[in-house]
């Protein structure tokens, strides 16, 4: 056992991806009444239709930005080698926790990476249909019948995927909620996980 | 009892009597809208201007004529206005057929917009909710006729129950057959489960001369949206909870190998 912590996320990236999270959640639980009378009580919790009408899209567009500049900043590490090409091949080993063959990964995982790009994909295509269903009076008809179809499909999609992320980071992988919040990880963390990013910091 | 209104454009003058009509019994201040060089009023429907008559020019063996065609809400038996709304109790479809929007409830999305095969909602850019004919829901549950009806002064307009009108759509277009217009006939909706509003027609097989669709039916985007879309996003959320958790129980958390570390 050691005590040696290593950095992990600065305080930009922490700041930049607790604010796309809860705009996500805004967002996500407001786009929830919007979409289906079923679950329209939620409107009722996020103060009255008219708002969560005329909020979501703020929500929305903010969730874009806060991603924005976490997409600056990991595009590049976001990159997938021909590592993450054997790591995706085997990731049903990486699902049971079997580590043999399985290459070592980077700062982040090729799973992590698929995570960030689908994310990404989605917000861009949620960006684009929601400003289409924002302003309904000054969109022609065909372009909003696209966008009350694509808008929903990125949103699952995007749920979906933020579902996963939520559960691999408070349950599936211990020692990932700290890395985000305080922005530290144990040595033994870094190198049980992210074998290759550990020996670049210097580790052994 | 369902009821309807039946529009013999046949029988319309253009004097435009029912929207004054529709603009006072609604209490609707008239806002000078777009002269586009015709008889029309305005181009359009707006929110504050829910029953327009459009004058459809129409040429026909060298001699010019309008198609007059009064539009408004068609009150739809399958209303997509109403398959779009996310709100509860905004638009609701009363038992005698009255598609009515009721705007306390309504949050200004704009999905009936989009849903509607009639273009008839619309937007107001001041109170942010959306407007449209409501065929005087409060006069016909007080036993009147809608504002427009009581109006028309040459009968063009009719208002009673849905079979009563039909009929009398019925006979109407035999007496145009037999005046030597062959294209007569019946427009009302077959798409959207019939309208409440029923026209008869001398250009039957043109609706589009009135300024009416073809074959006005919801848009399959709104019917998937709505529909089946639904179905399979409820099912992933619910296999990606699932999924989570069987796989937790069945392999646990991703241990940390914190030995030998110096």
């Amino acid at each position: 056992m050691t005590t040696k912590s290593i950095e992990r996320f600065s305080f930009a990236e922490r700041a930049s991806h607790w604010t796309s999270a809860l705009c996500f959640l805004y967002a996500a639980f407001t786009g929830l009444a919007l979409w289906s009378p079923r679950l329209f009580w939620l409107s009722g919790v996020f103060g009255g239709g008219e708002t969560v009408r005329a909020w979501h899209p703020w929500g929305g567009l903010f969730f874009f930005l806060a991603l924005g500049v976490m997409f600056r900043r990991w595009a590049r590490q976001m990159q997938l080698d021909e590592d993450d090409q054997v790591w995706l091949a085997k990731s049903h080993l990486y699902a049971q926790h079997i580590e043999a063959g399985i290459p070592e990964s980077g700062r982040f995982n090729a799973g992590q990476k698929m995570m960030f790009w689908l994310q990404s994909a989605s917000a861009f295509f949620l960006l684009l249909s929601g400003v289409v269903i924002w302003f309904p009076e000054f969109a022609p008809r065909p372009l909003r019948l696209g966008a009350i179809l694509l808008h929903p499909v990125c949103a699952a999609v995007s749920m979906g995927g933020i579902m996963v992320h939520f559960y691999m980071s408070t349950m599936a992988v211990p020692g990932s909620m700290g890395a985000m919040v305080r922005g530290t990880v144990s040595a033994g963390w870094a190198r049980s996980h992210h074998g290759k990013w550990f020996r670049e910091m210097g580790g052994r | 009892m369902t009821v309807a209104k039946l529009i013999d454009t046949s029988l319309c003058i253009g004097c435009k009597a029912c929207e004054v009509a529709c603009q006072e019994w609604n209490d609707q201040e008239f806002t000078l809208g777009v002269f586009n060089n015709t008889y029309q009023t305005q181009p359009d429907l707006t929110s504050n201007f829910w029953n327009l008559i459009k004058f459809n020019e129409h040429v026909d063996d060298g001699v010019n004529s309008w198609l007059m065609a009064k539009y408004q809400c068609m009150h739809c038996a399958d209303a997509g206005c109403l398959k779009a709304c996310p709100a509860p109790g905004a638009i609701v479809q009363l038992p005698n057929g009255i598609v009515d929007f009721n705007q306390d409830n309504c949050i200004g999305c704009g999905y009936c917009i989009t849903g509607c095969p009639f273009d008839v909602p619309r937007l107001s850019s001041v109170t942010k909710k959306v407007y449209k004919c409501s065929l005087c829901s409060d006069r016909v549950a007080a036993g009147m006729t809608p504002a427009c009806i009581r109006t028309c002064p040459t009968n063009c307009l009719t208002f009673g129950s849905r079979t009563d009108m039909v009929q009398l759509a019925t006979a109407r277009t035999a007496e145009l057959k037999e005046d030597g217009f062959k294209d007569a006939g019946i427009y009302d909706g077959p798409g959207v489960g019939g309208t409440n509003v029923l026209y008869v027609l001398k250009h039957a097989s043109e609706p589009e001369k009135y300024g009416l669709p073809k074959d006005p039916r919801i848009p399959w985007a709104v019917s998937l949206w709505k529909g089946p879309l639904k179905w399979v996003a409820n099912a992933a959320f619910l296999g990606t909870a699932v999924g989570a958790m069987l796989h937790y129980l069945k392999f646990g958390p991703k241990e940390t190998h914190d030995d030998e570390i110096h």
